[in-house]
């Protein structure tokens, strides 16, 4: 078996890794790339765990083969926080308490985070309809939901006050 | 997961020359939402994967004459937000809003859909409903066949026509008209992760006087392949659509259920019962769509 070159932007970083091809993206994040927020739940794409933001949308990474990476842009839980600063949605998810044990929190920023990278004033439907490829087994989807509710308010705030973008 | 060699290439000819080479020891990868899964339990070995995703000229909802094209690299994402599809193919944009969750249809591919073959494939439902064609494209050439057909064929597997040098490139279907209404229904456990319980698609085709022309009616995980619902559909050809004749077809319905399932008792009791709901969902949508229409 061959190895393959894959080039990437990940999390704001070009970077290019040579692996073997029998392995998924989930398995190149956080074996080769070390990006252990990237959880892997039921292994067959249903819990979300190992969502990440690719080229724009939520997917689930253990439903892609590594060279799927090629060429991509890919943004991880660690790739949000800025400066040492916690990105908004983190910090709603901390004031919400909407983490309990913690495992599909990183799936559920990140398909929250590409959500508001595609519609900053997204209604309930939207937002739920967005959540909806991640389960949380602790089935605390009201204070995840309030948390990504909270952000919304808050960017809506900051940008009427002239504030950044949300990326 | 077994070793194997990974192409990627990024032209239809390379793709094509690649499977030419390896024929069955190579498999195609699209999304992976189907073929990834399998490989990861073991339930797929091939010796070479070649990953179609690079080929972006295989990914368009167009227009030709009277007919939508579709490539087969165009995901569910991108068929249920077409403004197209969504203004005029119902049963297409339904099914596909309802696949997996956003993040299985920002991956996964209609030709993917089509190629797997399962019996609970939303997008073989709606492809059916619409009496859809398939184009698959080798070194040797291109054919062309109806999707009912590519179903029925033995390939390289049992699932579908595909030999093992070919590659679909698109469906393609008659775009419904001023005087079609077409609708999909999915009855599952959950609205979102949940695979299909049924997955009903119909069309319907009237003239100006509102008498039916044609009429289409499939329903996915009734059979192998999505149940036709013939009797149904002619009670409904030359008559004038209402919400009595189509009540009419409910008895049909539950005994082509009853016939096509009656080896499954711990499923048929159940679905030849909520066929009718489901086929009533669909009723009130397509006589919502006509009465929408002008008739002239
Ligand atoms: C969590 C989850 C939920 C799902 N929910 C649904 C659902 O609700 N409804 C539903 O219908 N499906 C569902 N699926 C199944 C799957 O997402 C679809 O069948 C999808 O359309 C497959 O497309 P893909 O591009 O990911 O295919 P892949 O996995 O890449 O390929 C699937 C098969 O098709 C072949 N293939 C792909 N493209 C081509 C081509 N152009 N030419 C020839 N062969 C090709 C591959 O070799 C492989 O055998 C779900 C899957 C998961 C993981």
């Amino acid at each position: 078996m061959n190895k393959i070159s894959i080039s990437l932007n990940l999390n704001g970083t070009d970077r290019t890794i040579l692996v073997y091809p029998n392995r998924r993206v989930v398995d190149l994040l956080r074996e080769d790339f070390k990006l252990t927020s990237v959880k892997e739940g039921c292994s067959e794409g249903e819990c979300g765990a190992c969502t990440v933001i690719f080229n724009g949308d939520a997917v689930t990474t253990c439903c892609m083969l590594a060279g799927q990476a090629d060429q991509s842009t890919i943004i991880t839980l660690e790739g949000l926080a800025k400066d040492g600063e916690l990105d908004l949605l983190q910090q709603c998810f901390l004031d919400e308490g909407a983490v309990q044990c913690g495992y599909c929190t990183p799936g559920m920023i990140l398909a929250a985070k590409a959500l508001l990278l595609k519609n900053q004033s997204p209604t309930e439907a939207q937002i739920k309809l967005a959540m909806s490829g991640n389960l949380c087994r602790c089935t605390g989807y009201q204070k995840i939901h309030a948390a990504v509710k909270s952000a919304v308010v808050i960017y809506k705030d900051k940008m009427a006050q002239g504030g950044e973008s949300i990326d | 997961m077994k070793a194997f060699e990974f192409f990627a290439p990024k032209t239809l000819a390379e793709a094509k020359g690649l499977l030419n080479q390896y024929g069955e020891s190579a498999a195609i990868l699209a999304g992976g939402t189907d073929i990834v899964i399998e490989m990861n339990e073991g339930h797929r070995k091939p010796d070479v994967v070649i990953d179609i995703k690079k080929l972006k000229d295989l990914a368009y909802v167009r227009i030709e004459g009277s007919k939508i094209h579709i490539g087969a690299l165009t995901t569910f994402e991108m068929i249920s937000s077409d403004p197209v599809i969504r203004e005029r193919v119902r049963v297409l944009a339904e099914a596909a809003s309802k696949v997996g969750s956003p993040q299985i249809r920002s991956l996964g591919t209609i030709g993917g859909n089509l190629a797997t073959a399962s019996v609970a494939g939303d997008g073989v439902s709606a492809m059916m409903t619409l009496n859809a064609s398939v184009v698959l494209d080798s070194v040797r050439g291109q054919r062309q066949m109806p999707l009912a057909e590519f179903l029925d064929g033995q390939g390289v597997s049992s699932r579908n026509a595909l030999l093992a040098d070919e590659i679909m490139t698109e469906v393609f279907f008659e775009m419904p008209d001023n005087h079609t209404a077409t609708a999909f229904y999915k009855l599952a456990k959950r609205k979102s992760l949940a695979i299909s319980v049924i997955g009903a698609g119909m069309l319907v085709q009237v003239d100006g006087a509102g008498i039916c022309i044609k009429a289409s009616m499939r329903g996915g995980c009734l059979a192998r392949y999505p149940l036709h619902f013939k009797a149904a559909e002619e009670h409904l050809i030359g008559n004038k659509i209402s919400i009595d004749l189509l009540e009419e077809t409910l008895p049909m319905l539950h005994d082509a259920v009853y016939e096509s399932a009656k080896s499954r008792p711990w499923s048929v009791f159940y679905k030849k019962e909520s066929v009718q709901g489901v086929y009533r969902k669909l009723f009130a949508a397509i006589l919502e769509q006509l009465n929408g229409k002008s008739y002239e």
